[in-house]
């Protein structure tokens, strides 16, 4: 599976949405409807599942899930 | 076990070196973000520690009785720059730093405010906080953040050690009111040193000794940014001479199991936690990890500063009962930071134990039951009375007053706040309940606050929020409150004025506002309600009334737009 499709995945587990709803330009807390708690595990899930180590600084500039997957192509 | 001296130290600077004294193999243990390693240092190391700090503080021009916010994460950085502060006798006031998913702008400008309000010229914190603070224009960031690398480098300077006792201020803990900036309710020594010792008494009750006498430790993952954290999980075990295990908050967030694995490993303990910490757990620790957790030693889980709901009990103990969880190890309580911290506990040692939901409890709480908090700790009382401050009988829904030497000295720099809530030595609390068979019952608040996850939001907050927010929809103003649907706790709800009723506007507008309040505060809105033009009730003098706005959102009797 690619990191994309990955973390998608995770996405979708953790905030309990069908994968295939998923877009780009849908925010974590807006639109997904995580909670502080619901954040901080899809970070830790995305840390786990792709074996990497996300710091605080760029975590905090993650809004939508388009952060994220433009986050794990740059990195 | 700590061995304390029991005559009572009389500062909090004397109970640092007490602790060095008489319990020098216990200390504070902090874990780093994954919990996968951590920091243990003795009584004897934070004296030590906490002096040399002092005396770099000193050095860099740091005064006694000036108060300097503490915006670090729960780290040795933060203990050193807290009891640093502490020992030289300025008053530390701990502040919530940027944390992961947090939105570093409102916590800027948070810091802002509190510091003008309160008039401090520093805040502790890391350099990416002060670089940050310094790129988006924060006027503080220039000269008054003292980062960790310049606190480590700075001089030593000798001081003369404060000769602080009695009632004058340990430190200030900031505390959300319903506008505007946070309030920084003023702790002295006496109130700092009784109120643990009166905890660890009531604590132990039902076990015929108090908790320093049994236990071995707590394991805390609450912030110190909080009165639980601050007074139940630094200060108390502090004052008694007890191991104390902290977890950064985002790492119970983020693993939940993390926090009772620890427990479990660390002897004896009793720990507080909110009630939607525990919630988390019975939602989040895996069915799989189950086997793998002890928590037959977990002596008292106490439960307290937000609404205790018994499904969140219930369902906790049928979980984890298997890992050898008592149901009797529940202790409901209550407490806040005016107080600074605990008013009353469960003394029975029973569980949780509930009444039917009387009449007239807060329907936008949806509780079937109420949950006894229990009785007044040492020296402190408890009444409920009418609006016009007169007693209500036993049984009667009313506002709770508190007083007692654990009551604060006032919110600094706040006169007018501290006189609307003080009325002859008894403190106003803003929550509303009864007491039955001298035991305490919380059933709402009068106070406009959410408490969303045990934190305290000012709905002021949020409100300025949505106001921000321009485009379509012709937004004229907002208001914010919680309700709670169940077990999950309290939720916001913003309900916002507008001319237009255009589905299309409005609902551009609504994910304006919904990503608005995301983005800055991390806060979803269980429900974003838009109304017409003057729907918000307001007094005569043009005051908005959430709590009237809420009752009629509660009934259904709000008309949307």
């Amino acid at each position: 599976m690619s990191d994309t499709s990955t973390a998608v995945a995770v996405i979708a587990q953790v905030s309990k949405t069908d994968p295939a709803t998923i877009t780009p330009d849908m925010e974590l807390v807006a639109d997904l409807g995580l909670d502080s708690a619901r954040a901080l595990e899809l970070l830790v899930e995305l840390e786990d599942k792709l074996g990497i180590e996300i710091n605080d600084e760029d975590a905090a500039r993650l809004n939508t899930v388009g952060d994220i997957l433009h986050y794990l192509e740059v990195r | 076990m700590g061995a304390i001296d029991r005559t009572w130290p009389t500062s909090l600077s004397e109970a640092v070196r007490r602790a060095a004294r008489d319990a020098p193999e216990q200390g504070i243990a902090v874990f780093d973000g994954r919990a996968r390693n951590l920091e243990r240092r003795t009584y004897a190391d934070l004296e030590e520690l906490a002096l040399a700090s002092a005396r770099r503080f000193h050095g860099l021009g740091v005064a006694p009785r000036e108060p300097v916010l503490v915006a670090l994460p729960t780290s040795w950085e933060w203990l050193e720059a807290w009891f640093g502060l502490l020992m030289l006798g300025a008053w530390p006031v701990a502040s919530s730093g940027a944390g992961a998913m947090a939105a570093a702008e409102a916590q800027f400008d948070k810091v802002e405010r509190v510091m003008a309000k309160i008039g401090a010229r520093f805040v502790v914190a890391s350099e990416t906080f002060q670089r940050q603070a310094v790129d988006q224009g924060f006027s503080f960031a220039e000269r008054g953040v003292i980062t960790t690398d310049a606190q480590r480098r700075a001089p030593e300077r000798s001081f003369q050690g404060p000769r602080d006792a009695g009632d004058d201020i340990a430190f200030l803990q900031l505390t959300s009111g319903s506008t505007g900036v946070p309030r920084a309710v003023a702790i002295s020594h006496r109130a700092a040193i009784h109120n643990p010792l009166a905890s660890t008494e009531a604590i132990g009750a039902p076990l015929g000794a108090p908790a320093d006498d049994w236990a071995d430790g707590m394991v805390s993952w609450l912030p110190l940014y909080h009165d639980m954290g601050l007074i139940g999980c630094l200060i108390l075990p502090l004052v008694t001479g007890l191991d104390t295990w902290l977890l950064r908050p985002q790492t119970f967030l983020a693993r939940p199991a993390l926090w009772l694995h620890n427990l479990g490993v660390r002897g004896t303990t009793f720990t507080p936690a909110p009630n939607f910490g525990y919630q988390l757990c019975v939602e989040r620790v895996p069915e799989d990890q189950l086997a793998s957790l002890d928590l037959s030693s977990w002596q008292v889980a106490l439960t307290g500063a937000e609404m205790v709901r018994s499904e969140t009990s219930r369902a906790f103990c049928a979980k984890f009962a298997a890992c050898g969880f008592s149901e009797t190890a529940f202790r409901p309580c209550y407490g806040l930071a005016e107080a600074t911290l605990a008013v009353t506990f469960d003394l029975k040692g029973e569980g949780v134990r509930t009444r039917p939901a009387p009449v007239g409890a807060d329907a936008g709480f949806a509780m079937s039951d109420v949950v006894s908090t229990g009785s007044p700790v040492r020296d402190t009382r408890v009444r409920i009375a009418a609006p016009d401050l007169s007693d209500r009988a036993d049984g009667e829904i009313g506002e709770v007053l508190i007083s007692g030497p654990g009551l604060f000295s006032g919110y600094y720099n706040d006169a007018e706040a501290t006189a609307e809530c003080m009325h002859d030595g008894w403190f106003a609390t803003g929550d509303l309940g009864f007491v039955h068979d001298g035991e305490l019952y919380l059933t709402g608040r009068t106070k406009d606050l959410l408490i969303v996850h045990g934190h305290n939001i000012m709905p002021d907050e949020i409100e300025r929020l949505a106001d921000s927010v321009t485009g379509g929809g012709g937004l004229l103003r907002s208001a914010a409150f919680s309700v709670a649907r169940g077990a999950t706790g309290e939720e916001a709800v913003v309900v916002v004025e507008v001319d237009d009723n255009d589905p299309q506007r409005l609902s551009q507008l609504g994910h304006a506002i919904r990503s608005k309040i995301g983005r800055a505060a991390g806060l979803p809105l269980a429900d974003l309600v838009f109304v017409r033009r003057g729907r918000i009730p307001r007094t005569t003098s043009g005051k908005m009334q959430r709590g009237e706005l809420r009752q009629r959102y509660v009934d259904g009797r709000l008309e949307r737009a």
